[in-house]
């Protein structure tokens, strides 16, 4: 087993060309990634893509000058520079393009990139004989033969780079998030820009050498996006993006090793499979995470169900199988139903018996209150008895203050639904020392007059009085109220409305 | 109980209520509004007044509650109501002309395999005259102002042939000139006996602009013409007392 072990992962280490892949491939995926995590906010994965084709062109400009007046073969400075001047050269006229026409950006890239691109393919087939560049070393990349001056290259494009993020990260940060409020504060919004774009063709030709002009794209945008779904600050999933992108080099190269494939095209498939493996298991934005989340979570009307239903039931407390009797829903969900309740605080439960707590109560008589209002008005409007239930049922979700309060006043403050049933009072309202209408209030229940409005000024109440209610007259349309010394008073609904209360008594279940 | 009544309303709300999740959109509005009216809804920001719209043209289900076109049910009364969207949502560089923008209003009568007829291009010619933007009808969409733009798709919806217009928010957005122009295109698609409801958010221009008005907010507070309707009272309940502008507006004790 050691020796195994030994065989798979020491043995590559030892070997000169691997860490030289390693550390070139672990410096541009590092830039790669932090300049990435602009690249992905700012929506501009596909300028990646277009200035590491339009390179081409720069690399067989810079080769054939270097040739023509220096007779040197293949200057590698000279072609770098010639990359990054076709870089600067696509931006400036995707911009342009854009600019002076009605063109959308994607499509200015679209045609600058790819006019560029060929434009180095042409110049590469007709000095075929003079120039020697190989078209699939450049799409292809190699990382397992990096150069050492591809990796002086790609030391001071990183160093240069990632400088340039972290000294003016504040200004990256402002212009990539509102680049109309970072003008206003007198930022160069458009100096910004091109520096960023500027950064991003100095690492896309640094790392094409090693990687090819395809998947630098995925080494550009692949890290950024994996860490995008593990953090909500832009600085830490920068040091997050750098880090996979390191792992990714280091896993693919060691992929590439022991299935003998091209180190560039192995590092972008572990990359790949790395930031699948995140979107699974990320805890906060990943696949699983959501799938959990949606499992378990409880509709309210499962809760409302459930609350009703304990509510209800004459067996106090309610057996657990009682209670599956009760609510039409499998056992499964409402067990868990049940769990979340109980860690919410509206049931209480003793082995198999659960009851509600006070919170639950007053929340169960809120919705039976809803529905029962909800009842009463679909009569009111004139549906068939035997919907009234089940058209309730879907309604009774509404059930926020003030459209209960609407319905209540609207209804005339019913004591009974259409079922005959009782409706409960307002209870959270109609507590001692709360102020209330007299309409809220029911038969027995005592307050002291606080105010009487100009409506109710017919009546002989005065602030002050203590009264008792009495029993509805007229089909529940008139409120009698009763005064200490005996004196009983009708009140129409409008002046029972106006008339406020200090409620002195506790509301009776 | 519409029996006796001479004129079947143009649109007829029915204890009409919509939810998303606990609070209402919409909680038992009524409404009837009569045909040839110029109808504004108002109230504050998230009151329900483009809900209402979408109830009415059948675009949201309501939980409860009826809406009748015509004395139609909605479903049946499709072609007789349009619906003009907000600006905002429209590619202006998209290259289409005037009048090939109003001509997509005939697209729903013209099967796959005919081109536009005569009265195709009459009635475009018609809804383009009646916006006052037939001179334009070969300029291209985004060379126009933001004015003509409300009213080139105001145009498409005349050139559908309905007789219910709704729109939401043409106001928003635009100076006083061309709030202007487009009133006067309202006016004149009311004269020519149609029935407009409008989504409003001014309150100031509320009065002049329309006969009758719909205060909503989830609740109909009031509907009425706009000396009833624009009560301090009323507008102090529905804004919770958020308005110091109004306080020359009549007082009277909530009578709406």
């Amino acid at each position: 087993m050691i020796p195994e072990i030994h065989q798979a992962f020491v043995v590559p280490m030892q070997q000169t060309f691997f860490q030289k892949a390693l550390l070139g491939g672990s410096v541009a995926a590092v830039v790669c990634s932090v300049v990435g995590c602009l690249v992905i906010l700012r929506r501009m994965a596909f300028l990646g893509d277009a200035l590491s084709h339009a390179m081409i062109a720069g690399v067989a400009g810079g080769y054939l000058f270097m040739k023509v007046l220096f007779s040197t073969e293949a200057h590698a400075p000279a072609m770098l520079l010639g990359s990054l001047i076709a870089a600067v050269v696509t931006v400036a006229s995707i911009g342009f393009v854009a600019r002076v026409s009605r063109l959308k950006e994607d499509t200015a890239i679209g045609i600058m990139y790819t006019g560029v691109f060929a434009a180095g393919v042409v110049l590469v087939s007709i000095f075929r004989n003079y120039i020697h560049i190989d078209l699939v070393h450049f799409i292809m990349g190699d990382v397992l033969g990096v150069a050492d001056a591809d990796l002086w290259v790609a030391a001071i494009a990183a160093a240069l780079v990632l400088s340039v993020i972290v000294l003016f990260f504040r200004q990256f940060q402002l212009t990539s998030f509102d680049p109309v409020m970072a003008a206003s504060i007198g930022m160069p919004v458009l100096l910004i820009d091109y520096a960023l774009t500027s950064c991003v063709s100095l690492v896309v030709v640094s790392a094409v050498s090693m990687v090819g002009v395809i998947l630098v794209v995925g080494l550009l945008i692949t890290p950024a996006a994996t860490a995008y779904l593990l953090c909500d600050r832009l600085d830490k999933m920068m040091v997050l993006a750098a880090v996979f992108g390191v792992t990714s080099v280091l896993g693919g190269l060691y992929l590439s090793m022991w299935v003998d494939s091209s180190g560039g095209g192995a590092i972008m498939l572990f990359c790949t499979g790395q930031f699948l493996l995140v979107l699974l298991v990320a805890p906060k934005y990943g696949m699983l995470a959501g799938w959990i989340r949606r499992r378990r979570m409880v509709p309210q009307h499962l809760v409302e169900d459930v609350l009703g239903a304990v509510w209800r039931s004459k067996v106090q407390p309610v057996p657990m199988n009682v209670l599956v009797g009760l609510v039409p829903e499998p056992a499964k969900r409402l067990t868990s139903a049940v769990r979340s309740m109980v860690r919410e605080g509206f049931l209480s439960r003793d082995g198999e018996y659960i009851s509600l707590t006070r919170q639950g109560e007053s929340e169960a008589r809120r919705i039976l209150r809803a529905h029962r209002l909800w009842e009463t008005y679909l009569r009111h409007v004139g549906i068939a008895q035997e919907e009234l239930h089940s058209r309730a049922h879907l309604l009774e979700h509404v059930h926020d203050k003030d459209s209960v309060d609407y319905l209540d006043d609207l209804l005339g403050h019913p004591e009974q639904d259409p079922h005959g049933a009782e409706i409960p009072v307002n209870y959270t309202e109609c507590h001692p020392g709360r102020l209330c209408s007299v309409s809220t209030l029911r038969e027995g229940r005592r307050g002291r007059i606080e105010s009487v409005p100009e409506e109710a000024a017919a009546t002989d109440l005065r602030p002050g009085d203590e009264i008792v209610i009495g029993p509805r007259a007229e089909r529940g349309t008139l409120w009698t109220i009763s005064k200490l010394d005996g004196t009983k008073i009708l009140l129409p609904h409008k002046s029972a409305d106006a008339i406020q209360v200090v409620v002195l008594d506790e509301p009776t279940t | 109980m519409a029996a006796d009544r001479p004129i079947v309303p143009a649109i007829e709300v029915e204890n009409l209520t919509v939810s998303f999740g606990p609070r209402p959109a919409l909680l038992d509005v009524s409404l009837r509004i009569d045909p040839g009216m110029l109808v504004g809804v108002i109230g504050p920001n998230g009151a329900g007044k483009s809900t209402l719209i979408k109830a009415i043209i059948g675009f949201v289900k309501p939980d409860l509650g009826r809406v009748w076109i015509r004395g139609m049910p909605v479903e049946a009364a499709r072609g007789q109501i349009t619906y003009v969207p907000q600006r905002g949502a429209v590619d202006w560089d998209y290259p289409i002309t005037v009048q090939e923008v109003a001509m997509m209003g005939r697209y729903g009568n013209i099967p796959w395999w005919r081109d536009p007829g005569t009265q195709d291009h009459r009635l475009v010619e018609e809804a383009l005259q009646m916006v006052r933007m037939a001179e334009f009808k070969d300029r291209q969409i985004g060379q126009l102002s933001g004015g003509q733009q409300q009213r080139v798709f105001m145009a498409r919806a005349l050139a559908q042939g309905a007789e219910i217009l709704l729109l939401d928010e043409p106001f928003a957005g635009v100076d006083a000139a061309t709030e202007r122009s487009i009133l006067d295109v309202l006016e004149s698609a009311k004269k020519g006996g149609r029935t407009l409801v409008v989504v409003h958010h001014d309150l100031a221009t509320a009065a002049e602009y329309f006969d009758r008005l719909a205060l909503i907010k989830q609740r109909l507070y009031a509907y009425g013409p706009p000396e009833v309707v624009l009560n301090l009272d009323l507008l102090s309940e529905v804004y919770e007392g958020k308005l110091r502008v109004f306080e020359s507006l009549p007082r009277t004790g909530g009578s709406a």
